[in-house]
């Protein structure tokens, strides 16, 4: 009797395991494949002139407007949204933890971390691109800054979240002990809790910029594209997204594989993202931990 | 004969209500008055009634869930940061009422320091834990805060283990190391009263021995008082001790008279392990 018991659990168990095993490869499967391809495709196109040449030569040419374009516009968007986000996470957690205003906010932002990004372009769109073309009288319609706005946008609840996350991880007798002090609240979480959570929202703050590199639907409304190498926030710009985006849709195979490289080095780029991000981690790391 | 003196029953009534008036100017450092705590519907603290004298440790005993580290906790009101979190009553510091809304919590907070069950670091360095406090209440000199950091180090008996590394991170201290650095720091305000929240729950007997000998040494310049699950403890330390049971002050007493003929049999029973 207690043998079939002691059979069905084993059976019950041996399945479940298999089953998990199953799914986890299955997932590390198509990720490894991805990645794969994409070395086997891109690693031929990457040459000297991919970083040298722009994409105006079109076969001939290489990425280097794209690179740039994204590089400026990645840290735009970053130097718009790591501040928003950080200061509206930490009034989340700090100031509106448990209220319905803190909730409220919560659930917008959840919202917005799964809001198709494509209605973040057009949202831009109407809201910086169109009413600049016509305050300039069409001088600046489509720009690098518009595009960093909408990448904004993206990356923005990733780091509101991380940071209200990160902040109510330290422990509230870390609160209960700097307020014993008779220190007020700002000086409390200015010098105490963003410093203890500092790897945490570190951390938030490379995740956002990870996710925002390789967006292409929010830069077409936006950043339009541009065959040419600029650095002008208020100029149309190229990004290695939509340089991927429109290459593929190309019937010339060599543009195709530029496409590949391009899609290798921001694979690479955010590759390289999350090994810095592990690396800062293990440094700052506390031995209480 | 004893039995011929008179009692004050046997005082005529004004002189009674003299000698009740002479009675409350000398109030005890911290008086507790009627005092009931209520978190949102639950009623934690039902009228307490405490004194606490100057210079000595009080110890609160009572089983988990009694009252006792709330009733800590109104000290130095640090439950305020809390909401749906009231006190009623009074609690006396020198007279003064410290639930009053006008008795300022920066005052407050500089005169009763506070002590929590686990060593709280913060995440800088063991100079900045220490420094980061005073910095707030006081302007000092460079050379001015080194020395109040050091006296501060000194007086919680870790300066000599940590004297050659004060710009390490605290955090990489022991937590009996931890804690001592806890009490520096709240000593380092000057604090009249200094409350301990289990302070030694976390350590291991090397570092709670240490902690009771700082607390020995502490109480010539300070008001301790401290919440213990640890009966041994309290005898050790405190010269009173105060037994709560289910949110109410059971009794309050010299420790001595406490754990060895305590005059309620709740605390007898509590004592002698038969409940809690």
């Amino acid at each position: 009797m207690e043998s079939a018991i002691y059979l069905r659990r084993r059976a019950a168990n041996g399945l479940a395991l298999g089953l998990s095993v199953c799914a986890t490869v299955l997932g590390l499967l198509f990720l490894a494949w991805i990645l794969w391809v994409t070395l086997q495709q891109g690693i031929g196109a990457i040459d000297w002139k991919l970083f040298t040449k722009i994409t105006a030569y079109g076969a001939e040419g290489g990425l280097a407007n794209a690179i740039v374009g994204s590089l400026v516009m990645d840290v735009m968007a970053l130097a718009i949204c790591a501040p928003i986000g950080v200061a509206a996470g930490t009034f989340l957690a700090e100031y509106a933890n448990r209220t319905k205003l803190g909730a409220t906010i919560r659930f917008l932002n959840d919202i917005l971390l799964s809001a198709p990004s494509i209605v973040l372009g057009l949202f831009v769109y109407v809201i910086v691109v169109l009413p600049m073309s016509k305050l300039t009288g069409g001088a600046v319609s489509f720009s690098g800054f518009a595009g960093a706005v909408a990448l904004a946008l993206i990356g923005l609840p990733v780091i509101v979240r991380t940071t209200d996350e990160m902040l109510q991880l330290v422990p509230g007798t870390l609160r209960e002990a700097a307020l014993s002090l008779g220190v007020p609240q700002w000086k409390l979480t200015v010098q105490v809790l963003m410093r203890a959570a500092t790897s945490g929202i570190v951390t938030g703050v490379l995740l956002a910029l990870a996710r925002l590199a390789g967006e292409t639907a929010p830069l077409l409304f936006t950043a339009f594209g541009n065959n040419f190498m600029t650095a002008h926030p208020f100029d149309k710009m190229e990004s290695l997204p939509v340089a991927i985006y429109q290459y593929t849709n190309d019937p010339n195979p060599a543009l195709h594989a530029i496409a590949w490289a391009g899609a290798l080095l921001i694979t690479l780029f955010v590759l390289g993202l999350s090994l810095a991000t592990r690396l800062f981690l293990r440094r700052h790391r506390s031995p209480n931990d | 004969m004893i039995d011929s003196l008179p009692s004050a029953i046997d005082l005529p009534p004004w002189l009674q209500a003299v000698a009740a008036r002479a009675g409350e100017r000398v109030l005890p450092k911290l008086a507790v008055r009627g005092l009931d705590f209520h978190y949102g519907d639950a009623h934690a603290l039902k009228r307490i009634d405490l004194d606490i004298p100057e210079k000595q440790v009080t110890a609160i005993i009572g089983p988990s869930g009694c009252g006792k580290s709330t009733l800590l906790r109104v000290f130095n009101r640090i439950y305020a940061i809390y909401q749906g979190l009231r006190a009623e009553g009074e609690v006396l510091l020198d007279g003064e009422n410290i639930l009053d809304a006008r008795y300022s919590l920066n005052r407050l907070r500089g005169q009763v320091g506070m002590v929590f069950q686990k060593p709280v670091p913060f995440p800088m360095t063991i100079f900045e834990n220490v420094a980061w406090g005073i910095r707030h209440h006081e302007k000092l000199s460079k050379a001015g805060m080194s020395g109040r950091v050091e006296q501060a180090l000194r007086r919680a008996a870790l300066w000599d283990e940590v004297k050659d590394k004060l710009k390490r991170s605290a955090l990489s201290l022991s937590g009996g190391q931890q804690q001592r650095l806890c009490i520096a720091r709240a000593i380092a305000l000057a604090p009249e009263v200094l409350l301990l929240d289990e302070p030694t729950s976390a350590l291991d007997p090397i570092a709670t021995a240490k902690i009771e000998q700082l607390i020995e040494e502490l109480k010539g310049d300070y008001t301790l008082v401290i919440v213990t699950h640890n009966m041994q403890q309290a005898a050790r330390v405190s010269d009173r001790t105060a037994f709560m049971y289910l949110g109410e002050m059971v009794e309050c007493d010299a420790t001595e008279k406490i754990f060895t003929s305590p005059a309620k049999k709740q605390t007898e029973d509590y004592i002698t392990g038969r409940f809690g």
